[in-house]
C-alpha cells in the first residue's frame, strides 16, 4: 500500500481507531460522558479526515476497495447518521443502562462495516462489511438484555441474517462459477457477451435476496417490524439509515459495475421487488398504532421507491437515489430523536396514544416529528418531497411505467397514515402535568437543537436543493474509469 | 398629475388600517379613519375639478375649435405581462371619469360621515369602515382605469365589497342569502362580460380603453355579428351590476344591509357601474344597431316594472330598491337611444336624490325601533322635521316636480331624447312617460305614508348632527343640481353636456315638439302625484284602497306585483330547482364511489398483510425462502 492509497484509507482507519479508543477507555475507567465526547471526537477527526484526503480521490486499494466519489458521499452520510445517533445514545443508555460503555464499541464497529460496504468492490470485502455490519448488529440490537422483545428481536435477526448469508454466499459463489472472478470488474470483464448468463443470473437473484433482507424489501421485509419495535431506539435508526445506506452503496457500486441494467431477468425482479415493496409497506403500515412497526412499514415502502431509483442504471437514477437516501436518513434521525426523548426509563415510546396532544404538551417536538413525516409523505417545500420528485424524474426519464405508477397510488395510500400520526399530534388534551426536569440538561438541550437543526435541513433541502444537488452531482463523477 | 393616484389609494390606505388594527382601535379613531380617508379623497377630488376646468376643458368643450379629449393620464407601473397581451396600473381621468369620481367621493364622503354616527355601537364598527373603504377605492378604480382589465378589477372588488356589506349582519340567515343572491346573480353578468372582454381581445388584440375606442370604427364593420355580440355581452355584464330585467332580482332582497350601504352601493355609485360602462364603451354600442335597441327595450321595460313593483311595496327600503332599478331603467333608455350625456345627467341627480332618500330612510327607520313597514310609520312630519323636510326635497326631485327640483331636469331630457332622438320613438317614449306618472304616484304614496297621517309608531330617538348635516347638503343638491343644464328652449345653460361633450357625443335629433314634450312630462308628473294624494291622503274619506283590496283580481294584481313580477319563482323553478334535483340525484356521488372501493381494499389488504406479521421466527423463515422460491421460478 502506498501512501496516496493509505491517505484516502485515513478516513476509515480513524473510524476503527474510534473502536479501539473506546475499548481503551474502558479499560482505564473512563466515564460515560468520557466516551461520548471522545466518540464524538473521533467522529468528527473521521470527517475531517475525509475533507484532507478529498484530492486524493479516485484511488483504488486493489484488489478489495476503492476510494471514490460515491464512496465518500455514502461514507459521508454515514458518518452524519453515526453523529446524530451518538448524540441520542447518550440520554436513551445513560437513563437506561447501568453500563452503556461497550454500546459504542459495537456502533462504531457497525458503522465501519457499513463504511466498507460503500468501497468494496470484491465480494471478499463486501463479506467482511456485511459480516462486520450484522453481527455488531445482533448484539446492539439486543443491548438492552433485560427487556425482553429486545433479546427475542435479536435472536430474529440473528438466525435470518444467517440464513440471508448463506445465500450471498451460495450467490456469489454461483457468480465466481461463472465468470471466474470475485472482483466487480473482473465479473464483468468475465461475463460473455452475448446470451444470458444463466449462473450469473441465477447468482444474481441469490444476492439480491440477501441485499433484499438487508433493506427490509418484500417479500424478506418479516423481520422489519419486530426487530425495529424490539431493539432500542437509538439501534433501530441505525438499522434504518446507516446499514441501509451501505449496503445501497454497494448494490448501486456493484450493479454498475457488472451493467446489471442490460440483464431483464435481473431487472424483471428488482421491479417485482420494489413493487411488492411499496404495495406491502404501506398497506402494512395503514392501521398500525405502534410508531416503531409504522416507520418499520414506512422504511419498507421507501426502499420500494428507492429501487425506483435504481432501475434506470444512469448517472439520473444514482444521484436520486442519494437525494433520496439523504432525505430519507434525515427524516428518520429526526423522528427517532422525538422517539427517544419521548420514552421512559421502562419502554420506548412506541404506542401512538402517547403522542396525542404532543404540539400542544411540546411544540419543539411536535413541530418535528410533524414536519417528518410530512417529509416522508413526500409533501412540498420538505426534503421528502424533492427526492420522490427526483426518483419519479429518473424513472419516468427511462420509461419505467410500471413502478412509477405504483410509487404515485402508494403514494396516496401512505399519505393516510402519516396525516392519521399528524393528526394525533394536534389533537386537543387536558394539560400534562409538568414533566420532571432532564436528567442531563447539556445532552438534552443538545438533541433538542440537533432535531431543529435537522427540521431546517429538511426545509433548506426541500426549498433550495440546488447547491446540495450539484454537489451531490460533482461527487458521484469522481470515479475509476 | 400624480396626485391622481391618491384619490384611490387614500380609501385603499384606510382599509389597510382598519382591516389589520381595526380591532383595536377606538370607535372614534376608526371613524376618523374610516371617514376622514374619503373625505381626503373627496377634497382630493374637487381640486382636480378645479385643475380640470382651469386647464380649459371647458373651453375647449363650449363647442368651438376641437372637441379632442382634455384627459390626465397616470401610469403606476406594470401589473402583468403575458404574450402580446400587458396590463399596466395606469388610470386615465376625462370628463366622464371624473363626474363618476366626484359622485362616489364627495356622496360617499357625505355617506360616511353619517355612518360614523349611524352605526354608533355595532359590534363591527371598524369592519364596516373597512369595508366601506375598500368599496370606494375599489369604485374608483373601476372608473379610473385606462385599461379594461384594471376596470374588471374594480368592477370584482365593488361585487365583493357588496357581497360583504349586504351580508354585514351576518347573523340573521336571511342577510346571507340575500348577500349570496346578490354576488351570485351579478356573478351572470360579470361572466358575460369577462367574455366579452376576451372576444374584444381576440378582435383588437388590446384591452386599452383609449386605443379601443380609436380602433373599433374602422375593425368593425357597422352591425357586423361580432361587434353586436361583444356589445351585448358588456350589456350583459352592465344589466347584473345595475339590476336592470332580466337580473334585477337582487336588489330588493340587498336591502338587508345597512341603510348607508344601500344609499352608497345600491342606489348612487355601484348600481350605475353598468351606465358607466355602457357610456364609457359607447362607440362599441354604436357601432351595432341592434346593442343600442336592445339597451333601450330592456330600460324601458325595466323602468315600468320596477316602477309597478315600487307602487304596492311596504317596506320602505324595498319601495327605494325598486326606484333604483326604475331610475338606472331610464338611465339604460337614455344610453338606448344614444343620449349617453342624459344618462350620466341623470346617474348624477339620481345620486344624490336616491342617497338622500336611502339616508332618510335610514334615519326613519332607527328613530322607529328598526320598524320597515310604512303602513305602521305616519305622522312624523312633526317629530322629525329635518328628516321630513330632507325627504320632501328628495321626493320631489324622484318625481320630477318641474322646475324646482333637480331631477325634472334630468328626466325630462331623458323623455324628449326617447322621442326625438334618432334611434327613439314614441313607444319608447310612452314607456317612459308611464314610468314618470308611476313614479310621481309612488313618490307621493311614499311621503304621505311615512310623515303624513296618524303616528302609529312612538319615536324612540331624534337623528343627531352628523346624520342631520348630511342630509341637508344632499337636500339642496336634490333640489339644485339640474340647474347646471336646462333644456332648450328654456334658457341656454348647458353646463354638463358641455363639460361631457368631449367625451360623449350628442345624439342626433329630430326637431320639433319640445314644449308639448315637456308640458305632457309635466303632466304626468302632476298627474302621478294628484292621483297619489287623492288615493292616500284621502283615503279615509274615499276608501278606494279597502274596496280594492277586497276584491280578489285586484288583491292577486297586487301580489304579483309586490312579489317583483314572479322572477323569483320562475328563475327558482327554470334554473335553482332542476339543478338541485339534479344534485339530489347524484347525493350518492358516483365518483365518490371509486374512492370507497379504493379505500376497503387498502383495508383489505392491510388485514390479509398484516396476518403474515405473526412475529413466529419459523414462519419468517419460510416467507424468505417462499421469496426465493418466487424468484428462482421468475427466472426460469
Amino acid at each position: 500500500m502506498n501512501e496516496l492509497q493509505f491517505q484516502a484509507l485515513l478516513p476509515f482507519i480513524v473510524l476503527a481507531a474510534a473502536s479501539i479508543l473506546v475499548i481503551l477507555s474502558i479499560a482505564f475507567g473512563r466515564s460515560h460522558t468520557f466516551i461520548q465526547v471522545a466518540g464524538f471526537g473521533m467522529m468528527c477527526l473521521v470527517v475531517l479526515a475525509m475533507w484532507l484526503v478529498r484530492d486524493a480521490l479516485p484511488r483504488e486499494i486493489a484488489p478489495l476497495l476503492v476510494v471514490d466519489g460515491l464512496g465518500a458521499l455514502f461514507t459521508g452520510l454515514i458518518i452524519f447518521s453515526v453523529l446524530v445517533i451518538g448524540l441520542l445514545s447518550f440520554i436513551y443508555f445513560e437513563e437506561r443502562e447501568e453500563n452503556p460503555k461497550e454500546y459504542y464499541i459495537l456502533l462504531f464497529l457497525a458503522t465501519l462495516g457499513s463504511a466498507v460496504l460503500t468501497i468494496s468492490r470484491h465480494f471478499i470485502s463486501l463479506f467482511i462489511g456485511l459480516e462486520l455490519l450484522s453481527v455488531s448488529l445482533y448484539a446492539l440490537i439486543a443491548y438492552l438484555r433485560t427487556r425482553n422483545n429486545a433479546v427475542e428481536a435479536g435472536m430474529k435477526y440473528l438466525m435470518l441474517a444467517a440464513l440471508s448469508s448463506a445465500f450471498l454466499l451460495f450467490g456469489m459463489a454461483l457468480i465466481y462459477l461463472e465468470t471466474g472472478s470475485m472482483e466487480f470488474t473482473g465479473i464483468a470483464r468475465g461475463l460473455p457477451s452475448s446470451g444470458t448468463p444463466i449462473l450469473f443470473i441465477m447468482g444474481m437473484g441469490f444476492l439480491l435476496v440477501a441485499i433484499g433482507f438487508k433493506l427490509a424489501l418484500a417479500p424478506f421485509h418479516l423481520w422489519a417490524a419486530d426487530v425495529y419495535q424490539g431493539a432500542p431506539s437509538p439501534v433501530t435508526v441505525f438499522i434504518a439509515t446507516v446499514s441501509k445506506t451501505g449496503v445501497f452503496a454497494v448494490l448501486l457500486r456493484f450493479a454498475q459495475a457488472v451493467h446489471l441494467q442490460q440483464y431483464p431477468a435481473a431487472m424483471t425482479i428488482v421491479v417485482v421487488i420494489s413493487v411488492a415493496s411499496m404495495i406491502v409497506g404501506n398497506l402494512l403500515a395503514l392501521q398500525q398504532q405502534n410508531i416503531k412497526r409504522l416507520l418499520a412499514y414506512s422504511s419498507i415502502a421507501h426502499f420500494g421507491y428507492l429501487l425506483v431509483a435504481f432501475l434506470p442504471g444512469d448517472a439520473a437514477g444514482a444521484e436520486a437515489g442519494f437525494f433520496y437516501l439523504l432525505a430519507y436518513s434525515i427524516t428518520l434521525l429526526s423522528a427517532f430523536g422525538v422517539i427517544t426523548l419521548l420514552s421512559t426509563r421502562q419502554e420506548d415510546a412506541g404506542d401512538l396514544s402517547g403522542y396525542r396532544g404532543l404540539f400542544w404538551r411540546d411544540p419543539v417536538m411536535g413541530a418535528v416529528l410533524a414536519v417528518a413525516l410530512l417529509s416522508l409523505a413526500g409533501i412540498p417545500l420538505t426534503a421528502g418531497f424533492l427526492g420522490k420528485f427526483l426518483v419519479l424524474g429518473a424513472g419516468i426519464g427511462r420509461q419505467l411505467w410500471v413502478p412509477v405508477i405504483v410509487l404515485v397510488l402508494t403514494s396516496v395510500i401512505g399519505l393516510y397514515f402519516y396525516l392519521r400520526v399528524i393528526s394525533t399530534l394536534f389533537e386537543k388534551m387536558p394539560p400534562a402535568p409538568a414533566r420532571a426536569r432532564p436528567l442531563h440538561p447539556f445532552f438534552y438541550y443538545a438533541t433538542y437543537a440537533v432535531l431543529i437543526l435537522l427540521m431546517g435541513l429538511s426545509f433548506w433541502l426541500g426549498t433550495f436543493p440546488r447547491p446540495a444537488i450539484r454537489e451531490i452531482e460533482a461527487l458521484l463523477n469522481i470515479r475509476l474509469l | 398629475m400624480n396626485e391622481l393616484a391618491y384619490i384611490p389609494a387614500l380609501p385603499l390606505l384606510g382599509f389597510l388600517v382598519l382591516a389589520l388594527g381595526g380591532r383595536r382601535m377606538s370607535q372614534k379613531a376608526v371613524a376618523i379613519t374610516g371617514a376622514g380617508s374619503v373625505c381626503a379623497a373627496a377634497l382630493l377630488t374637487m381640486v382636480l375639478c378645479g385643475q380640470f376646468f382651469g386647464s380649459g376643458a371647458v373651453g375647449a368643450a363650449a363647442g368651438h375649435a376641437s372637441p379632442a379629449s382634455v384627459h390626465y393620464d397616470l401610469q403606476l407601473g406594470q401589473w402583468f405581462h403575458a404574450g402580446a397581451l400587458s396590463i399596466s396600473f395606469g388610470l386615465r381621468v376625462d370628463s366622464l371619469s371624473l363626474v363618476f369620481m366626484f359622485i362616489i367621493t364627495f356622496v360617499g364622503a357625505l355617506i360616511h360621515l353619517y355612518s360614523t354616527a349611524f352605526m354608533r355601537g355595532d359590534r363591527d364598527y371598524a369592519r364596516f369602515f373597512a369595508c366601506m373603504n375598500l368599496f370606494v377605492c375599489a369604485m374608483l378604480i373601476l372608473v379610473m382605469a385606462d385599461n379594461l382589465v384594471l376596470l374588471y378589477l374594480g368592477w370584482e372588488g365593488v361585487g365583493l365589497c357588496s357581497y360583504l356589506l349586504i351580508g354585514f349582519w351576518y347573523d340573521s340567515p336571511a342577510n346571507c342569502l340575500a348577500a349570496n343572491k346578490a354576488f351570485i346573480i351579478t356573478r351572470i353578468g360579470d361572466t358575460a362580460l369577462l367574455i366579452g372582454l376576451f372576444l374584444l381581445f381576440k378582435e383588437l388584440a388590446t384591452l386599452d380603453i383609449a386605443a379601443i375606442l380609436r380602433q373599433s370604427p374602422g375593425h368593425f364593420r357597422l352591425g357586423s355579428p361580432v361587434i353586436t355580440l361583444i356589445a351585448l355581452l358588456f350589456l350583459a355584464g352592465g344589466m347584473g351590476k345595475s339590476a336592470q330585467l332580466p337580473l334585477q332580482t337582487w336588489l330588493p332582497d340587498a336591502m338587508a344591509g345597512p341603510s348607508p350601504v344601500s344609499a352608497l352601493i345600491h342606489a348612487a355609485t355601484m348600481v350605475t357601474a353598468g351606465v358607466y360602462l355602457i357610456a364609457r364603451m359607447h362607440v362599441l354600442f354604436q357601432l351595432s344597431p341592434l346593442a343600442m335597441t336592445v339597451t333601450a327595450i330592456t330600460g324601458a321595460l325595466t323602468l315600468l316594472v320596477a316602477a309597478c313593483s315600487a307602487m304596492v311595496q311596504t317596506d320602505i327600503k324595498r319601495i327605494l330598491a325598486y326606484s333604483t332599478i326604475s331610475q338606472i331603467g331610464y338611465m339604460f333608455l337614455a344610453l338606448g337611444v344614444g343620449a349617453y350625456g342624459a344618462a350620466i345627467f341623470h346617474f348624477f341627480t339620481h345620486a344624490f336624490f336616491k342617497a338622500l332618500l336611502f339616508l332618510a330612510a335610514g334615519a326613519v327607520i332607527e328613530s322607529l325601533h328598526h320598524e320597515h313597514n310604512i303602513f305602521r310609520m305616519g305622522g312624523l312630519k312633526d317629530k322629525l322635521p329635518v328628516v321630513y323636510w330632507t325627504f320632501l326635497a328628495g321626493a320631489a326631485s324622484l318625481a320630477a316636480l318641474p322646475l324646482v327640483s333637480a331631477g325634472f331636469y334630468s328626466k325630462e331630457q331623458i323623455l324628449w331624447y326617447a322621442w326625438r332622438a334618432a334611434n327613439g320613438g314614441t313607444a319608447l317614449w310612452l314607456a317612459a312617460l308611464a314610468g314618470a306618472v308611476i313614479t310621481a304616484f309612488y313618490s307621493t304614496r311614499l311621503l304621505l305614508v311615512v310623515f303624513w297621517g296618524e303616528a302609529k309608531t312612538s319615536v324612540s330617538s331624534r337623528p343627531g348632527r352628523l346624520i342631520t348635516i348630511p342630509l341637508i347638503i344632499l337636500a339642496f343638491l336634490s333640489l339644485t343640481a339640474g340647474f347646471v343644464e336646462w333644456p332648450h328652449n328654456l334658457l341656454p345653460v348647458h353646463l354638463f353636456s358641455g363639460f361631457l361633450q368631449s367625451v360623449l357625443p350628442a345624439p342626433a335629433t329630430r326637431s320639433g315638439g319640445e314644449t308639448i314634450g315637456q308640458l305632457l312630462a309635466v303632466m304626468a308628473t302632476l298627474a302621478g302625484i294628484g292621483v297619489g294624494y287623492q288615493l292616500y291622503h284621502r283615503q279615509p274619506e274615499i276608501g278606494i284602497i279597502t274596496r280594492w283590496q277586497q276584491r280578489p283580481l285586484a288583491a292577486a294584481i297586487r301580489n304579483f306585483l309586490f312579489g317583483g313580477w314572479g322572477f323569483d319563482r320562475l328563475y327558482d323553478t327554470l334554473f335553482v330547482r332542476p339543478l338541485v334535483s339534479i344534485t339530489r340525484l347524484n347525493r350518492a356521488d358516483i365518483f365518490d364511489q371509486l374512492y370507497v372501493a379504493v379505500v376497503r381494499a387498502a383495508r383489505t389488504g392491510h388485514r390479509l398483510l398484516s396476518a403474515s406479521q405473526n412475529g413466529s421466527l419459523r414462519w419468517y423463515a419460510v416467507g424468505v425462502l417462499m421469496g426465493i422460491l418466487f424468484i428462482l421460478t421468475l427466472l426460469l
